[in-house]
């Protein structure tokens, strides 16, 4: 069997070791989103009367509440978290003495809950499509949403991995992931829908990748992006990924460097 | 197969002093501090060789396998493993090679063993039928067939330590360094692990490196022994050649600490042979100095000429002759009392 694939197979038996556990993440990465998203379209809807909000309606803003979701669940995990601390405590060692691609190793065994987590997404996605969403929505543009999100996920890593490779010179990257993280959590459309942001500002999250993890995917698969701009936006996820893989490639090169792989 | 050219390896760290003040000046202004891990290192190790690589805590051994193993590179001086240069752990080169750090577990720890391995199979490009027969061999071996499917984190130590090492050699590298593989481990593992060590490095030809704390591994293992003491090899050679021929050690306890000087003087040996003895009691982590306890390094027609220059010159409470152990040996090394 291709490593890659057995890293694959391996990723996803350890995160399913604790079925609780991995049960309680994806409802927790469902529930809090969705719950603040219908709080705040509630209080604003219902109890102040507004009847639109940002060109959205109550309907179109609970339909984005709805992907959103699925697109979140997609969202990178915490293998960047897991690549600083190797660093800082020389973990890093036993992946360094194997004969496979570092980076792409943490990154494939991480991505196989996340792989099995986005087929469920997407069923659940093209049944809404059909059923609940707006006619513009269909199976086909929930697939390239996903695909886009997917690519997304690809991005979340890479961008984690040059931060982590902080810690070879820091010894820890924790405060800057987690101010990552939150940047991502705004910027991304996770909580609220990108275009909420006044247009003197949209510059903000356009020039970062963090939308086409959520906010992007969803637009796609609501009907609100053309082919065309699905397209183009596919275009920028791919410049995205190669302008990051080059930048691992200096980070980690320089980084591994400094590595003093601590620990007996 | 294994070449070290005058080996140096230095670490910077910073230093934080105590308190409040210490944590400002860490955040502000900290202090760097270097440490020389390894000075001027040099070695040759042929294809096939059980080398003990020995030393008290912080003397380098550590720092040495991963300089070996390509984790990390000099300072100065360069090094080849397989005709390689570790450090640029080209993937032949980490096809070939194994590291078993007794402090570092490398098998994941909520998976059984089993998917593990299955993981290692993959990554190593083991034919399948190789594989399971490794598997098979290596667990039978090791005695622990019937934990395959336990999660790593439910096994004991001794029983996590031999999975560890059955992971790391799947592969059958041509090179293995393992670092401390017995700690921890009680005597009956320990014995197990030796055994199994012994028999592959004379089957399969395998170089292997082995730093350990405890002697036996070193005495039943290796052909050859190399000392670190604060970084520098002070000793390269047979275990055998630590142990001097003819020599004895002849305790003494006085009823008063006497100064070694003195005894020196009167005794006229010189100061190297002369050391004061430390407290055996298990219950003393710090191995204390024995009260008026003091060793003589003598040859067997010295011994009694000393004893009585001993009895003239103070009260002897107790005293024997002890056999010279490699353990004893080296303790003495580690501590500076002789020069191998």
């Amino acid at each position: 069997m291709n490593w890659r694939l057995a890293a694959l197979k391996n990723g996803f038996k350890d995160y399913t070791a604790y079925r609780v556990e991995f049960l309680m993440e994806i409802l927790g990465n469902a529930i809090v989103p969705a719950a603040i998203q219908w709080v705040l379209w509630y209080a604003i809807f219902k109890t102040d009367g507004a009847t639109e909000l940002a060109g959205m309606t109550y309907v179109q803003m609970l339909h984005y509440t709805l992907v959103s979701v699925l697109f979140n669940q997609v969202r990178g995990g915490d293998q960047d978290f897991e690549l600083a601390e190797m660093i800082r405590t020389g973990q890093l060692s036993n992946y360094l003495i194997r004969p496979v691609g570092l980076i792409q190793f943490i990154y494939i065994r991480g991505v196989a809950s996340k792989l099995l987590i986005s087929a469920l997404s997407l069923a659940i996605g093209i049944v809404l499509s059909v059923s609940v969403l707006s006619s513009e929505a269909s199976p086909l543009r929930m697939i390239g949403a996903m695909l886009l999100a997917l690519l997304g996920n690809v991005i979340h890593f890479q961008i984690g991995a040059v931060l982590s490779a902080m810690a070879f010179r820091w010894e820890d990257a924790y405060g800057l992931l987690m101010v990552k993280n939150m940047a991502v959590s705004i910027l991304s459309g996770e909580l609220l829908p990108l275009n909420l942001f006044p247009e003197s500002m949209s510059w903000i999250w356009k020039s970062t990748p963090f939308y086409l993890y959520v906010f992007g995917p969803a637009q796609y698969a609501l009907g609100e992006w053309t082919h065309l701009e699905f397209v183009r936006q596919l275009g920028v996820a791919f410049l995205w990924i190669f302008v990051l893989w080059v930048l691992i490639r200096f980070t980690w090169g320089l980084g591994i460097k400094k590595y003093v792989s601590l620990g007996g | 197969m294994i070449e070290v050219r005058n080996v140096s390896r230095s670490f910077r760290s910073t230093k934080k002093a105590p308190g409040f003040a210490g944590a400002m000046q860490l955040l502000f202004k900290p202090e760097i501090q270097t440490h020389f891990a390894l000075k001027d290192v040099s070695f040759n190790v042929e294809p096939g060789s059980f080398v003990g690589l020995i030393g008290a805590n912080g003397a380098g051994k550590t720092t040495l396998l991963k300089i070996l193993s390509g984790l990390i590179p000099p300072t100065e001086g360069s090094t080849r493993v397989l005709g390689y240069n570790p450090f640029e752990r080209p993937l032949d080169f980490r096809r070939k090679i194994a590291l078993v750090m007794g402090q570092k577990a490398q098998l994941w720890w909520d998976l059984p063993a089993n998917d593990a391995f299955d993981l290692l199979h993959a990554i190593y490009d083991i034919p399948d039928k190789l594989y399971r027969e490794r598997v098979q061999i290596l667990s039978e071996l090791l005695d622990v067939k019937q934990h395959l499917q336990t999660q790593i984190r439910r096994l004991s130590l001794g029983e996590r330590m031999k999975m560890e090492l059955i992971g790391a050699i799947l592969h059958w590298p041509s090179v293995i360094f393992l670092d401390e593989p017995t700690i921890g481990l009680d005597v009956m593992a320990a014995a197990k692990l030796r055994e199994f060590l012994k028999v592959f490095n004379q089957r399969e030809k395998s170089t292997i490196i082995l730093t350990s704390h405890n002697m036996d591994d070193i005495e039943r293992l290796c052909s050859r022994v190399l000392i670190l003491r604060a970084g520098e090899l002070i000793y390269d050679g047979k275990p055998a050649g630590l142990l001097r021929e003819g020599e004895r050690r002849l305790k003494v306890r006085f009823s008063l600490v006497p100064d070694l000087e003195e005894l020196s003087r009167i005794t006229r040996l010189p100061l190297n042979q002369i050391s004061v003895a430390m407290s055996e009691r298990a219950e003393d982590p710090d191995l204390a100095p024995e009260t008026g306890g003091v060793y003589f390094t003598l040859k067997q027609d010295q011994i009694v000429p000393v004893l009585q220059i001993l009895m003239q010159h103070g009260t002897i409470i107790d005293m024997g002759i002890e056999e010279q152990s490699l353990e004893s040996v080296i303790q003495r090394v580690f501590e500076g009392g002789i020069k191998p």
